[in-house]
């Protein structure tokens, strides 16, 4: 009976119905009896209906005189109030059934608008110009015409129907450990790997045990870096030797960096930083969370020969600059595309190259 | 750093002990004093904070080579200038023979000179390596070192300046002796 509600309506909206007919619910397909009771009757309700709309309704002429905007402007003595002619977003939202939305965050009226880019860093262009397509070509498998790949096994493992139990049981997950790995797609033209966001995070095991003074440093260290503002987090896990205790400490700060941010902070580190480190020897090949995002991290020493935190070294406590891990996030599905395309954009990696 | 912390003025106004025990009286007067703005966030009103970005500068950076781009940065100098950066470091540059730590010892004196004063680090390395370079060094410290055993009174030019001439008798000397072992 639900289902079939919404076109009832609509057989009553629809101006077709007033035509007199001898099946007005014709749209239905199918009439109940209950239909044909005088309360319920189509014909008596369309009848409440206004024939002629309001739109037509003649405006008198000295109406239409009247109504002189500009006039009416320019004959104002003092400029109207601001908030007449200047829209503000609200400051809180209250909902989705409140009558006054507040506008979309790309809108730059809203409060939440943040504008830009401002610039088109030199990473992203080299990433456009040079990268993407030394990828794609890098990357490309040939298939003769008519080659079909052969068909792969479900990753999910059904049950062997050995007992009853097994019947309508979810799939089993594959062999050796429950997790479904990403699927690696071909790399093709519209799924070349990129990389999405980098994130800085940063574990300050002294905030704990000493003053908030380590977080403060480091949160500001983190910040000029990347310029962007850093997110605290307290700590998850207990920690003894450094007197952590999970939910009460603040304990780490975290910045992550998208769009034209990101890319700025990737040429920096990429032309700037890493050579500057003394025997660094690049990224160790196996790190990687097995799905595209490499990780590897920066000792206090080498946090400091950022040109930003160097420009004003002394405003920084020594022994507070903080390290950091910085995380690369790729679009790419496997440790092996993503470490292409990082050592394509300039970061090197060394040891046994893990995939 | 974004720890928000909502205001709650309402506590500081209400009375601090409230444990004594007051006149009834006392509690309603304090209570209808109370005429602060409340400003702590309700449920069912999200506030919408602006987003906090830092300011930035842009800035040119001239890279060793002399290639220069622009970014923006928080730091406010205008120019940066690096001494070590992509273009000049081993690491980027694996081919580079300006970059690579090589010594160039064409007289063969350091050679010789590690043969008879050389220790652990710095000791003539065996032949093994494939290197032509490496090969004729080793012999020539080979050399270099039975030239040692005989004239152990010399000094180390006077060795050096005896080398071409003892070349030819010395090589079949070094072979007959290689052969042996």
């Amino acid at each position: 009976m639900a289902a079939r509600e919404p076109s009832r309506y609509l057989a009553r909206a629809l101006p077709r119905a007033f035509a007199p007919s001898a099946r007005p619910q014709a749209f239905l397909g199918r009439r109940n009896v209950s239909d044909e009771a005088p309360a319920r009757r189509l014909s008596d309700q369309l009848e409440d209906l206004e024939t002629s709309s309001s739109l037509s309704a003649p405006v008198s002429d000295a109406d239409a005189k009247s109504f002189d905007p500009i006039a009416r402007s320019k004959a104002r003595k003092t400029q109207l109030p601001r908030s007449r002619y200047q829209f503000r977003s609200p400051k809180y939202d209250r909902g989705p059934l409140h009558p006054h939305q507040p506008p979309v965050p790309s809108d730059p009226s809203s409060r939440l608008f943040v504008p830009g880019p401002f610039a088109l860093p030199r990473a992203e262009q080299t990433y456009n110009s040079t990268v993407a397509s030394d990828i794609l070509t890098l990357c490309y498998v040939h298939t003769p015409p008519g080659f079909k790949a052969p068909v792969k096994a479900s990753r999910l493992r059904e049950w062997d129907d050995s007992s009853p139990y097994h019947k309508n049981r979810p799939l089993r997950g594959p062999r050796g450990g429950d997790v479904l790995r990403l699927l690696r797609k071909p790399i093709k033209f519209n799924n070349i790997p990129k990389i999405e966001r980098i994130t800085i995070h940063s574990y300050v095991k002294n905030a704990a045990s000493d003053h908030s003074g380590w977080l403060h440093v480091a949160g500001i260290a983190v910040q000029a870096i990347s310029n962007v503002r850093v997110e605290t987090f307290k700590s998850k896990s207990s920690v003894a030797t450094w007197s952590i205790v999970p939910g009460r400490d603040t304990v780490a700060v975290k910045a992550e960096l998208q769009g034209e941010n990101m890319y700025h902070f990737l040429g920096k580190l990429i032309d700037v930083v890493l050579p500057r480190i003394k025997d660094w020897p690049g990224v160790k090949g196996s790190s990687g969370d097995s799905s595209g995002n490499i990780t590897f991290g920066l000792e206090p020493e080498q946090v400091a020969l950022f040109p930003e935190i160097e420009v004003n070294y002394d405003m920084y406590p020594p022994k507070m600059i903080p390290g950091c891990h910085i995380t690369l996030h790729t679009t790419a599905k496997a440790d092996k595309d993503a470490r292409l395309l990082l050592s394509a954009m300039g970061i090197p990696f060394y040891g046994k190259i893990i995939h | 750093m974004s720890m928000h912390t909502t205001l709650r003025r309402t506590a500081a106004t209400l009375p601090s002990s409230t444990s004594t025990i007051l006149p009834s009286s006392q509690i309603i007067t304090s209570q209808s004093k109370s005429t602060t703005f409340v400003c702590s966030q309700c449920r069912h009103a999200t506030l919408l904070r602006r987003p906090k970005r830092p300011y930035t500068f842009t800035q040119l950076i001239t890279l060793s080579d002399g290639s220069a781009f622009t970014h923006r940065t928080s730091s406010p100098a205008p120019v940066y200038r690096s001494t070590r950066d992509t273009r000049n470091s081993l690491l980027w540059n694996p081919s580079s023979s300006k970059l690579m730590n090589v010594e160039d010892d064409e007289a063969g004196r350091l050679a010789a000179f590690r043969a008879r004063f050389g220790r652990s680090f710095d000791a003539s390395v065996p032949a093994a390596e494939a290197d032509p370079d490496a090969k004729k060094a080793a012999v020539e410290a080979a050399k270099a070192q039975e030239l040692a055993d005989q004239e152990e009174e010399d000094n180390l030019l006077d060795l050096i300046s005896s080398f071409g001439q003892q070349e030819a008798p010395l090589t079949e000397k070094e072979k007959g002796k290689g052969k042996k072992h």
